[in-house]
C-alpha cells in the first residue's frame, strides 16, 4: 500500500486549492467588514452578532424545522419504497432503482418549474379540481408547495442508500428471526431495520444537508418572501452585495451541518 | 482520381472553415432576462461574422456583483442609476456617437438625463415606468383611486405580486408615503420599511421576479407590480389585464447600452449599439418584448399600430411626481439593503 502513497499527493494539493483555501476565504470574510475588497482589513465580530437578531434567528429556526420535516417524510416514504424494491428479484431491482433515479437526470430547475404549472391557481391540479366541483385550493407560495418540491427532489437521495444496505443484508437473518419465533413486526424492527441503519443515517444526512441549504425551491415555489438560510445567503452575495454577512451565515450553516453529521455518526457507532 | 480530388476539396473546405472559426471575434453581451428578441442576435452574428455570447441577469444588483467579481463583458444593458454608478466607479468607456448612425432619431427626452448628463456613456435601449398591472375582472376601479395604498387593501389578500427588487419595493413605499424615491433620510427609509412590513402583515404579497410574466398571463393573481413593457406584453397576451400608474408618482427609468472599459472589441461593440438602434431592428425588438422603444419613429409607429389598444406601451411622460432613480451613496445603500433583507425575512 505504501507504494501508492505518492499517488495521494496531487489529491492533497487539489483539496488545498479547491476546499481549504475557499473555506479560509469565507472565514476571513466573515470576521472582517471591508466588503469585497480585502485591501484594508478590519476585524470584527459584527457579522456574527447580526445573525443573533430575532429576524435572522427565526429564519434559521424555520429552515431547520422545514429540513427536519422533509427528512421525516422522505424517510417514511423512502424507506417503504426501498424496502418494497429490495423484495424483488435482483434484475428487477436494477430497473426499479433506475426508475427512481430517472427524474434526477432532468434539471432540478425544470422539475421545480413543472411544479409551478401543476400547483398554481389556474394550474393543472386546480383545473382538475374545478371539474370535480371543488373550489380552487391555494397551493402555490405555501409551506405545502415548498415541502412537496423538496421531497420530490430529494427522495432519491433517501431511497438509494437505504436500498443499498437492505439489498446487502443477509436474508438468513430474517429466516433465523422467524425460526426463533419472532413475528413479522418484531422481525422488521429488531432485525431488518437495525441492519439498515447505516443506510438510513446516510440518507438522513444527505436529505437534511440538501434541504437545509437549498434556495431555488423555496424561491420558486414559496416566492421571494419565503426566506430560508439558503435564500438569505444567496441574497447577501447576489443582490445585496454584503459578502461579509453572507460568509458569516455560511459559516454558521456549515457548523450546523457539521454538528448534524457528527451526531449522526455517533448514533451509527453507538448502534454497532 | 475523382474521389481523391473531392476528398482533397473537403479537407480544404474544412480547413478554411476552421480558419474562419478561429478568426471570428466574440462579443459578450450581458442583459436583463426576457429583454431581447433573440433572432436579432443571430442576425447580428451573420452580419458581422462574429460570435455573440449572450448572458442574462435578474437584477441590476446581481449584474453589479458579477461585474465586481471580475467577469468581463463588452456590452451591458443596465438601468439609469446603475449606469451612473458604473460610470462613477470607472467601469465604462465613452461611446463614439459618430459610429451610431441612427443616434439622431433617439427621443430627446431620454437624452441628457442626470444619470448621464452628457450622454457620454450610454445609448438608450428601452424606457418605461413602474406600475400596477391588474386584472379588470377582479379589481374594482374605485379601489384604484387609493393609488399605491391599494397594495394594502385587505380585499386582495394573497392576491398580489410584488417585484423582488430592493429599489423598486422601496420606491413604492416611499411614493405611497409621499417621499422622494431618492431619499437619503434614514427616518423616511424607516417609515418605508414599516410600510412594507405592514403590507406584508395585511395582504401577504408574494415577491417574484420574471416569472410574474407567465403567471399574470395565466391570470393567477389580481395585481402585480411590473415594468410598463412587461405590462404591455402581458396585456397583449391577456386582454383582461390593465396597467395603472398611481398619481402619487412612480419611477421612470431608462435602460441603456454601455461599453465596458476593458472591452477588447470596441469596434464591434459600437456596431452592436448601432445595430440595435436601427429602426428595423428596434421595431422587431420592441414589438417582441413590449417595451417602449427610444427610437422615435419606431415608438410612434408601434403606438399607433400593434400597441394601439395597450396603454402600457406609452408610459406617463409628464407626471410631476415621477422620478428617475439616482446613485445611492454607500451608506444609504447599505442601510436599504439591510432593511430589505429584513422585509423579506420577516
Amino acid at each position: 500500500m505504501r507504494y501508492f502513497k505518492n499517488l495521494v499527493k496531487p489529491y492533497i494539493a487539489w483539496t488545498a486549492v479547491m476546499i481549504v483555501i475557499p473555506i479560509f476565504m469565507m472565514l476571513l470574510y466573515s470576521i472582517t467588514n471591508s466588503g469585497n475588497s480585502l485591501v484594508n482589513i478590519q476585524f470584527t465580530f459584527e457579522n456574527f452578532k447580526r445573525f443573533t437578531e430575532p429576524v435572522y434567528l427565526s429564519v434559521f429556526i424555520k429552515s431547520i424545522k422545514l429540513g427536519l420535516i422533509t427528512v421525516v417524510i422522505c424517510l417514511v416514504l423512502g424507506y417503504a419504497l426501498a424496502y418494497i424494491i429490495s423484495q424483488f428479484k435482483e434484475s428487477t431491482q436494477g430497473v426499479l432503482i433506475l426508475l427512481v433515479t430517472i427524474p434526477m437526470w432532468i434539471n432540478m430547475l425544470l422539475r421545480t418549474y413543472a411544479w409551478i404549472s401543476l400547483l398554481s391557481d389556474n394550474g393543472i391540479i386546480n383545473a382538475f379540481l374545478d371539474k370535480l366541483g371543488i373550489g380552487p385550493i391555494k397551493m402555490m407560495y405555501t409551506d405545502f408547495a415548498v415541502m412537496i418540491g423538496q421531497i420530490c427532489d430529494f427522495l432519491p437521495f433517501m431511497i438509494i442508500p437505504i436500498h443499498t444496505s437492505l439489498s446487502k443484508m443477509d436474508k438468513s437473518y430474517v429466516e433465523a428471526a422467524y425460526d426463533l419465533g419472532a413475528n413479522p413486526v418484531q422481525t422488521f424492527f429488531k432485525v431488518v431495520f437495525k441492519l439498515s441503519i447505516p443506510g438510513v443515517l446516510n440518507g438522513i444526512i444527505m436529505v437534511f444537508l440538501l434541504s437545509i441549504s437549498t434556495f431555488v425551491i423555496p424561491k420558486l415555489l414559496g416566492g421571494g418572501q419565503y426566506v430560508l438560510i439558503g435564500n438569505l445567503i444567496e441574497s447577501q452575495f447576489v443582490s445585496v452585495g454584503d459578502w461579509n454577512f453572507g460568509s458569516a451565515l455560511s459559516i454558521v450553516l456549515a457548523g450546523i451541518i457539521l454538528f448534524a453529521i457528527k451526531w449522526m455518526k455517533k448514533i451509527d457507532t453507538g448502534e454497532n | 482520381m475523382k474521389k481523391i480530388f473531392s476528398f482533397a476539396v473537403c479537407i480544404l473546405a474544412a480547413a478554411v472553415l476552421v480558419g474562419c472559426g478561429g478568426e471570428k471575434t466574440t462579443l459578450k453581451v450581458y442583459n436583463a432576462g426576457e429583454y431581447i428578441d433573440t433572432t436579432l442576435l443571430s442576425d447580428f452574428e451573420n452580419e458581422n461574422n462574429c460570435n455573440v455570447v449572450y448572458e442574462t441577469f435578474d437584477s441590476n444588483e446581481s449584474m453589479y456583483t458579477k461585474v465586481m467579481s471580475g467577469e468581463k463583458y463588452d456590452i451591458i444593458i443596465p438601468s439609469d442609476y446603475m449606469i451612473e454608478r458604473l460610470a462613477k466607479e470607472g467601469f465604462l468607456q465613452e461611446i463614439d456617437k459618430n459610429k451610431i448612425s441612427n443616434y439622431g432619431e433617439i427621443t430627446d427626452n431620454l437624452l441628457s438625463q442626470p444619470f448621464d448628463a452628457e450622454n457620454k456613456y450610454s445609448v438608450p435601449y428601452f424606457w418605461g415606468s413602474v406600475g400596477i398591472l391588474y386584472d379588470s375582472t377582479k379589481v374594482s376601479e374605485e379601489d384604484l383611486e387609493d393609488g399605491w395604498e391599494i397594495l394594502k387593501n385587505l380585499k386582495y389578500k394573497e392576491d398580489i405580486y410584488m417585484y423582488d427588487s430592493e429599489r423598486d419595493s422601496f420606491m413604492i413605499a416611499l411614493k405611497a408615503l409621499g417621499f422622494s424615491l431618492n431619499t437619503h433620510d434614514k427616518a423616511e427609509l424607516d417609515k418605508a420599511y414599516e410600510w412594507l412590513i405592514e403590507q406584508k402583515e395585511i395582504v401577504n404579497p408574494i415577491y417574484v421576479g420574471d416569472e410574474v410574466i407567465d403567471s399574470m398571463i395565466s391570470g393567477n393573481m389580481a395585481m402585480a407590480i411590473v415594468y410598463s413593457g412587461d405590462a404591455a406584453y402581458i396585456m397583449s397576451e391577456n386582454p383582461d389585464m390593465r396597467y395603472f400608474e398611481p398619481s402619487q408618482g412612480t419611477n421612470l427609468w431608462i435602460d441603456g447600452m454601455v461599453i465596458m472599459k476593458d472591452s477588447e472589441n470596441t469596434d464591434l461593440a459600437h456596431k452592436f449599439i448601432d445595430f440595435m438602434t436601427r429602426p428595423e431592428n428596434a421595431m422587431v425588438n420592441s414589438e417582441m418584448v413590449g417595451y417602449s422603444s427610444p427610437v422615435k419613429p419606431v415608438f410612434e409607429e408601434l403606438k399607433e399600430t400593434v400597441y394601439s389598444e395597450i396603454e402600457a406601451y406609452v408610459p406617463r411622460q409628464n407626471g410631476d411626481k415621477d422620478e428617475f432613480f439616482r446613485y445611492q451613496d454607500a451608506e444609504t445603500k447599505k442601510y436599504c439593503a439591510e432593511l430589505w433583507t429584513k422585509v423579506k425575512a420577516q
